[in-house]
């Protein structure tokens, strides 16, 4: 049974931890998934984004050198146009031009025919293009030691005619020197390629604007870099992930080669660079969501401990009361239903347990129903010797004057006698009264008829518990300040006093308290209607949850075999018979047992 | 577990990222403006064509192309102006179109466009031309004259108060002007006669007349369109490559222009092609029906094959029979290059800066240095000194 319960409480127990695990796993493996791809793809356009700004500003900044310098040229070479003739006016042009445009390396004026008229030898093999509209940026050439490329630029005059052709070589150190102030991510590099893909310049984050690129002489990245590739087909700008590099491309509109192809500058830097802030993105997100998975779990494991806790010590109760275990379990608390099945089964362990208690107190019912039949028997039967006996005690007592010494003892045996009488005759009574409505009225009546002195009859009890109290070494005090004629029997009262003070002594003699004090009182109630009668004593007391059993026939807490559980009962009958009420509460200063008599007066 | 592992083997598909460039297929020198490589590239991938396309600046073509098939760095197909293949001819750079792709039903004028000399060099992708748009509120000029488009224009002023006419300073665009006073775009007995001043001064006139000032060098077509849609202008002389630009094409009615000139734009293989066949392929699919009606809708171009043609846009087939009478310009090696001398010249006269007789002199200047044999590259005999740097 222990073994099952353990497989079925692990069982529910993992069960609800597996429940509360994918509850907590689900959700954080999706929402970091989706943050994990979602980081990937904004840092990827913000990758995208930056390069592609990037270079734009600096592509502007290289447009606007060059454009400055084209435009400058075109300017002089269209007024240059209209006096052609004047040698000292185009040395003084040229040699404004050269202060004014500070990137030219050299400077030419060749005739409409291509022979040089000023200024610098051409190359033999440059073909200027005479007939190209407007002019050109040529492409990327290694002279003198540096990398220049060649502006050429039709001189037309006033008409519209052509009358040379400008040539300038443009030092493109200016390109370096602007890259060299671009601030690059890590590992990135951005270069500058005209239009056969040829390196202008370039630059990155460690080694700064770079010369040795050219050391070697023109390298072009044509057919090498696929990023280069695109750049030179596309007209706009785009973006190109290829070879593990993450390149950003922008055509340079300004620069074109002869063949019209333009230039193009790209910034690329390694994908693990690029990326990097997604693979910490990622990175962090699987350790807080790994965190939060372990917490998630360790809850769980604690939520589903806590659930499945109170479920145990159902079973367990539940187990106690199948087995009839009279151990009171405690009592089983656990959340909301949980709790309240708890409270369920207590309760139905309770009422099965007062089951149990009522069948065992009916069966000794029964029993003493049997001896209460005997007793009754017993008790008609010596009725007959006890009347002889008071019979011929009064008989010898009215033989007796006064003072003589035998008199009070024949009183006594009368008396004594008489109270056997009435206690049998109680006891009959009682045995038939509850069932009896009609005896009850009639009890009612005569009680309301009876008369008792309630100083007489506590002095009587006096004498009767003097060698019993003497046994258990306890004190007794009678206090009576009510002298009216009270509305019951006299050895009713006396019964019940005589109970009440035995249980008394009996409970301080159990409590092993020697000495203890008891006392009877009787003194007007409040209403002056009646009398209230106090046994007080210095016991153990009676605990408030026993109060409202305690006057219940067959209750008792003494020790089995010791008592019948009818005593306060009988008690209670004979008061409420005679129109009064019984109670119990603490002794005086919260000590001991305090038994409240209150009898009606007789009218 | 499972949605676990759909969800790593989904973010190992995302990490990876698709091949970054595919091995080059056919190479494609072409000249295509930003919209049409947009929709050619589209096509291309529809179709599954794979192609490399090299861009070549329309204005400098002629002359990439030919340092590109001198340099042997030959593409595949070549798309070029009609007026570059007398010079490629010339060259010994073009092959002949296979015989199944001349049987084709090509239209006449596109026809006429891809021959020289009764060989077929080239595949006709799309005919062009001068002609006049008007919105069809404004009447059609009584005739193709150019007296009666002015007439037209000069009456559209009067009831507008706005400049009516469009009219660009271009070399092309004055053609119809020197044709109309016998003269014709040729070096270099076409410029010479009197009927070539008298041309560039009537076309100098319409500027701040008729015609609005015209725009900054290189502006021509944004500023042409703004004035178009915004209804400045009810006349404008202008070519089918503009109608991709304009909006409203419903309401653009076309009418011949007398003295047009003809052109388009054809497909060529070079002769040192690496895949000539691959080349053929594709000029097949660029002038097939189906991309022959999709530039026709997206841009009114003018299609090449008549099937293509009869089940092309209205305003493809109106720009078509305005262009029937046009002519084309001489075909001749030089002819392209006369446009650089002519053009300046024109707008000195249009600017105030020169009278017609003197830009008239200078381009016949510049067009019989053109027609010269070329000589050797002579240095000067008394270079200057170097001046202080």
């Amino acid at each position: 049974m222990t073994g099952e319960r353990g497989r079925v409480t692990a069982s529910l127990r993992w069960r609800v931890l597996l429940a509360l695990s994918l509850a907590a796993m689900v959700p954080t493996v999706i929402v970091g998934a989706l943050a994990i791809m979602r980081a990937r793809d904004d840092v990827e356009r913000e990758v995208d984004r930056g390069a592609l700004a990037h270079i734009r500003a600096l592509g502007a900044g290289l447009d606007g050198t060059l454009q400055d310098a084209r435009r400058t040229v075109e300017l002089a070479a269209a007024s240059w146009a209209d006096a052609a003739d004047d040698v000292r006016a185009t040395q003084l042009l040229l040699k404004r031009l050269r202060r004014v445009v500070p990137i030219v390396h050299s400077l030419s004026i060749l005739d409409p025919e291509g022979a040089l008229q000023f200024g610098d030898p051409v190359p033999a093999n440059l073909d200027v293009g005479l007939h190209s509209f407007g002019g050109y940026i040529g492409d990327a050439e290694y002279t003198d030691g540096r990398p220049v490329v060649h502006l050429v630029v039709q001189a037309r005059g006033r008409t519209g005619e052509l009358m040379g052709v400008f040539v300038a070589s443009l030092d493109l150190g200016f390109v370096r020197v602007q890259l060299a102030d671009a601030r690059l991510g890590h590992g990135a590099r951005v270069v500058v390629v005209d239009g056969a893909g040829v390196l202008v310049a370039a630059r990155d984050d460690r080694h700064g604007a770079e010369d040795a690129a050219w050391a070697h002489g023109p390298v072009s990245l044509a057919g090498t870099d696929p990023a280069v590739d695109r750049a030179l087909a596309s007209t706009v700008e785009g973006t190109l992930s290829a070879n593990g590099w993450v390149s950003a491309y922008r055509n340079l509109s300004s620069y074109q080669s002869r063949r019209g192809l333009r230039w193009a500058i790209l910034h690329q830097q390694p994908e693990r660079d690029a990326y990097a802030l997604a693979r910490e993105t990622t990175r962090d997100t699987l350790i807080i969501g790994g965190a939060a998975l372990a917490i998630a779990l360790a809850l769980g494991g604690f939520i589903a401990t806590r659930l499945t806790r109170p479920l145990a010590a159902l079973a367990r109760h539940a187990d106690a009361i199948a087995s009839g275990s009279t151990d009171d379990p405690p009592p089983v608390h656990g959340p909301g239903e949980i709790g309240l099945l708890g409270q369920r089964i207590d309760e139905m362990a309770r009422r099965i347990a007062e089951r149990a208690a009522l069948q065992s107190a009916l069966a000794r019912g029964d029993r003493l129903a049997s001896v209460g039949v005997m007793s009754a028997q017993v008790a008609h039967e010596i009725n007959n010797p006890l009347t002889t006996v008071l019979g011929y005690a009064k008989l010898l007592q009215e033989g007796k004057p006064d003072g003589h010494p035998d008199r009070e003892a024949l009183e006594l045996i009368a008396s004594e006698a008489e109270r056997m009488k009435s206690i049998v005759g109680g006891l009959l009574e009682y045995a038939r009264a509850p069932r009896q409505t009609a005896s009850m009225a009639a009890a009612t009546a005569a009680s309301s008829a009876a008369s008792c002195d309630p100083a007489a009859v506590l002095r009587h009890v006096a004498a009767l518990l003097e060698p019993q109290l003497r046994r258990t070494k306890a004190t007794l005090a009678i206090e009576v300040t009510a002298t009216a004629p009270l509305a019951i029997e006299a050895h009713a009262l006396q019964q019940v006093l005589v109970n009440l003070a035995q249980n008394a002594a009996q409970a301080m003699a159990a409590a092993d308290i020697e000495g203890g004090a008891l006392a009877i009182a009787a003194r007007p109630a409040p209403g002056g209607i009646a009398t209230l009668i106090t046994v007080t004593d210095e016991g153990p007391g009676v605990p408030p949850a026993d109060r409202g059993r305690v006057f219940d026939p067959f209750f008792t807490t003494k020790a089995a075999g010791t008592g019948t559980g009818l005593g306060l009962a009988v008690c209670k009958h004979l008061v409420t018979t005679a129109g009064g009420s019984i109670e119990v509460g603490d002794g005086p200063n919260g000590r001991g047992a305090e038994f409240r008599v209150v009898i009606p007066h007789a009218t | 577990m499972r949605t676990v592992v759909l969800i790593t083997v989904a973010l190992a598909g995302g990490a990876c990222r698709e091949p970054a460039v595919r091995p080059p297929a056919i190479r494609f020198l072409h000249t295509f403006g930003p919209q049409e490589t947009e929709l050619f590239n589209t096509t291309m991938v529809e179709r599954g064509i794979a192609v490399e396309s090299l861009l070549a600046p329309f204005a400098r073509g002629q002359q990439v192309i030919n340092e590109i098939l001198h340099a042997q760095n030959c593409p595949d197909l070549i798309r070029i102006d009609a007026t570059w293949l007398p010079g490629l001819v010339a060259g010994g750079l073009l092959a002949e179109v296979p015989a199944p792709l001349v049987a084709l039903d090509w239209t006449p004028a596109a026809a006429a466009l891809a021959q020289l000399g009764g060989v077929w060099w080239s595949l006709p992708q799309s005919v062009d031309g001068l002609m006049v748009i008007h919105d069809p509120a404004s009447p059609a000029p009584a005739s193709p004259s150019l007296a009666d488009l002015l007439a037209a224009a000069r009456a559209a002023r009067a009831t507008t108060g706005r400049y009516p006419l469009g009219v660009r300073v271009d070399g092309y665009w004055f053609v119809p002007w020197l044709r109309d006073e016998g003269g014709e775009l040729a070096a270099p007995d076409g410029i010479a006669g009197d009927g070539a001043v008298r041309a560039m001064t009537k076309l100098a006139a319409l500027f701040g007349d008729l015609v609005p000032p015209p725009p900054p060098s290189g502006s021509e077509d944004p500023e042409e369109m703004r004035r178009w849609d915004a209804h400045e202008v009810a006349y404008v002389v202008t070519g089918p490559w503009q109608f991709a630009g304009l909006h409203d094409r419903e309401r653009i009615a076309v009418s011949p222009l007398a003295h047009a000139p003809r052109g388009g734009q054809l497909l060529v293989v070079p002769r040192c092609a690496k895949h000539p066949d691959d080349g053929w392929r594709l000029a097949g699919e660029l002038t097939s029906l189906a991309v022959e009606a999709r530039f026709a809708d997206a841009f009114a171009a003018v299609p090449t094959r008549r099937a293509a043609l009869e089940a092309a846009p209205a305003l493809s087939r109106a720009a078509e029979a305005a262009l029937s009478d046009a002519a084309m310009l001489p075909r001749e090696p030089v002819t392209p290059l006369l446009f650089d001398d002519l053009q300046p010249a024109l707008w000195a006269v249009v600017a105030g800066d020169a009278t017609a007789e003197e830009a008239v002199a200078g381009v016949r200047r510049g067009w019989q240095r053109l027609t010269r044999p070329p000589a050797p590259p002579a240095q000067p005999t008394q270079p200057p000194e170097p001046e202080a740097r």
